[in-house]
């Protein structure tokens, strides 16, 4: 079902309980990965001194130390592997808090144990990739009169007003400011419809509406700009912060 | 007029109404007593001193009497004395008042047998009349004549008679209509400000208590005012307090044992993979599912009344179209009917929340959920509308309490808990928002959530 290349990383399971380490061990192990367990913060960081992962699958609580703690010591200190938390604390906060100290992903428990592993395939598919334009871990990106909260997912103008966007609108944005100033054709844009999009109008519907989302402040109706017979454009330039 | 009366009515019914009333009547009545009373002391006082120029007239004859009596006899007889003549002999005489021969009596020596007497009818036995002889005057100034007998130093009895003009007061202007009714509208408009001085702080803890019955963690009230006043409110923020601690206390628990719940349910879902019978295998993830649905949502409740969600301000119809934009791709029947330009200051996750668990509930129980919105006065209304059977008549505000279902039989086949509701009242209130069950006119239930919002575009 998977194919052997992806599966063949170094996953580290940081968890205070001993079963839900053994069971997410053997879990992981089907799928062909290299797993090694840690109890506590101390044994984290002797583990990862030893032989460093590409995964950490790490719980909030340990019983020498926040979880949330340590993920920020360890990307303060260059820690540049994928972050995967899994928490039995559930809120929007949490989750963002998280995300926001430099975890990659965010898990509740008690989860799926298929979700995990998805998840942790899709964090090595992502590591894979070479993103030369966004640095990893942040937070907002600024484009015209905008700021778009990567986390919450959501519009922020410069003073503090929100304006909410759906999900299809999120995927959509967030796909113009990693290639800005580049016409980007209609399968570009939607890559997961590319076999029907030629035929399908949902895109430019999809794209009125963000437009007009854009357009409730001063500048922001300029910022995609329709390519004829081509697709569109997305014209401004973007920082990170 | 009706309904002018129906104010008065409920005027009284209010406490300031009632203090009102009951001060100005004390007011009024105790300030029109006592002008009564001055009146009433002034008018003895002047009496007094009518008695006291008689007595003083009378003493001054008797001194004459004892030092002059033959000058005194000769000017009594030629009429030359003012006030004074020889007493008539054929005069109704009465009894003076007692009060006047007191104090006549006491001026004299006992030895002196002094006698006053009123004459009750004519001062002048028919010999003056008022009206003809006395010019200028509309009225003829009254007199009043007393017959006096004494027995003068040298031991001879005297009979005199003493004139003395009535002493007529104008009557006391402190009464008239116009002072009373001037007196009266004072009286009634300090008792109103004073009533209204004194009800303050009591609305202030009424409409304190209001906002602390629509949301769990308002504002303490500012311990300002009066001593007493000062107590009460702080006895009242004590109280919101403890409320709040208990409130705390019990969402802490419940939180605590969902949350305990988790590590161990994490287990078993992660040891039913190690099922091999692939039906029981699936059975025991399914009564899992229930179990975790049930956790996840009291947890979710237990947490719903807490205000970690900052407050933002957020376009509410970016808010409200993407939410349904959203239910719509994930295959939910939601239509937006009527969005609005509003900008409201909410916390938007915990809107987001509420919506989507009404929304979930009218496709749930109603097959297809209707978004609208729309302004009502100082509110912003966000209706969400199914056309199911409706919320059950006469059960409605028990809906929104934990664990209570429309249908029980029909609810468990849905999989609801039965506290999607509750979490929606209590999310809602966390950001002053209200939620409203109702059935529909043309049938169908009706969930509304109302709101304050800034301005609208």
């Amino acid at each position: 079902m998977n194919s052997p290349s992806i599966s063949t990383g170094n996953i580290l399971v940081v968890d205070d309980d001993a079963d839900i380490r053994e069971l997410i061990m053997e879990q992981l192990q089907r799928e062909a990965y290299s797993v090694r367990t840690a109890s506590s913060v101390q044994e984290t960081r002797e583990q990862l001194s030893i032989m460093p992962a590409h995964v950490v699958v790490l719980d909030l609580n340990l019983p020498d130390g926040d979880g949330l703690m340590l993920c920020r010591e360890l990307r303060s200190e260059g820690f540049a592997d994928a972050i995967i938390m899994v928490t039995a604390r559930d809120s929007a906060i949490d989750r963002v808090l998280g995300l926001e100290l430099g975890a990659d992903d965010y898990l509740t428990k008690p989860f799926e144990p298929r979700e995990l592993t998805a998840r942790i395939r899709n964090l090595f598919r992502r590591m894979s990739v070479v993103d030369n334009n966004r640095p990893r871990n942040v937070r907002y990106a600024i484009f015209g009169p905008w700021r778009l909260d990567l986390l919450q997912r959501r519009l922020v103008t410069i003073d503090d007003r929100l304006v909410m966007l759906s999900s299809s609108e999120f995927r959509l944005l967030n796909r113009f400011i990693e290639a800005p100033k580049q016409v980007l054709s209609r399968e570009m844009l939607l890559p997961e419809r590319a076999a029907t999009v030629a035929f399908d109008r949902s895109i430019d519907l999809q794209v009125s509406r963000l437009r007009q989302k854009l357009a409730s402040e001063p500048e922001g109706d300029e910022l995609i700009v329709t390519v004829r017979s081509e697709g569109y454009l997305f014209a401004a330039d973007v920082a990170f912060e | 007029m009706m309904r002018l009366w129906a104010r008065l009515r409920s005027y009284y019914a209010s406490l300031s109404g009632r203090m009102t009333l009951l001060m100005a009547i004390g007011i009024a009545g105790a300030s029109i007593t006592s002008l009564l009373v001055a009146e009433h002391v002034r008018l003895k006082a002047v009496e007094e001193l009518q008695y006291e120029q008689v007595v003083a007239s009378s003493q001054d004859m008797a001194n004459r009497f004892a030092k002059a009596p033959a000058e005194t006899e000769r000017l009594l007889r030629d009429h030359s004395l003012y006030g004074v003549r020889l007493a008539l002999p054929n005069s109704v005489k009465v009894n003076a008042n007692h009060k006047l021969v007191k104090i006549f009596e006491d001026s004299f020596e006992p030895s002196a047998h002094p006698l006053i007497r009123k004459v009750a009818s004519d001062c002048f036995g028919g010999m003056f009349n008022p009206v003809n002889r006395v010019a200028g005057l509309g009225a003829a100034p009254e007199v009043e004549c007393w017959d006096v007998r004494f027995v003068d130093q040298n031991g001879v009895p005297r009979n005199i008679m003493i004139d003395k003009p009535v002493l007529r007061f104008p009557r006391s202007a402190t009464l008239e209509p116009i002072y009373l009714i001037i007196l009266i509208i004072a009286s009634a408009l300090l008792s109103f400000f004073l009533a209204r001085l004194t009800t303050v702080p009591l609305r202030r803890l009424t409409s304190a208590a209001r906002s602390f019955s629509l949301s769990h963690d308002p504002e303490p009230i500012d311990e300002t005012g009066p001593a007493e006043v000062r107590t009460a409110l702080e006895t009242f923020n004590v109280m919101q307090q403890r409320v709040r601690d208990g409130f705390r206390e019990r969402t802490q628990m419940l939180a605590a044992i969902a949350h305990d719940l988790q590590t161990p349910m994490t287990r078993l879902r992660l040891r039913i993979e190690r099922v091999q019978d692939t039906e029981l295998r699936e059975r025991l993830i399914a009564d899992l599912a229930a179990m975790q649905v049930l956790v996840r949502d009291g947890l979710e409740l237990a947490r719903s009344s807490e205000t970690r969600e900052p407050w933002s301000t957020v376009d509410l119809n970016s808010l409200i179209t993407s939410l349904v934009e959203d239910a719509y791709e994930m295959g939910s029947p939601v239509t937006l009917v009527k969005s609005c330009e509003v900008i409201a200051r909410i916390k938007p996750d915990a809107l987001s929340r509420c919506l989507n668990n009404l929304i979930e509930n009218a496709v749930k129980y109603g097959s297809a959920a209707e978004v609208s919105c729309r302004i009502s006065g100082k509110l912003v209304e966000i209706a969400i509308r199914d056309h199911g059977p409706g919320f059950p008549e006469g059960r409605i505000d028990e809906m929104m309490e934990p664990f209570v279902r429309g249908e029980t039989s029909r609810s468990r086949e849905t999989g609801g808990t039965g506290i999607g509701l509750a979490i929606v009242k209590s999310q809602a209130s966390t950001f002053g928002a209200i939620l409203q069950l109702s059935n529909h006119p043309e049938g169908g239930g009706l969930a509304t959530l109302q709101f304050p919002f800034l301005r609208s575009e």
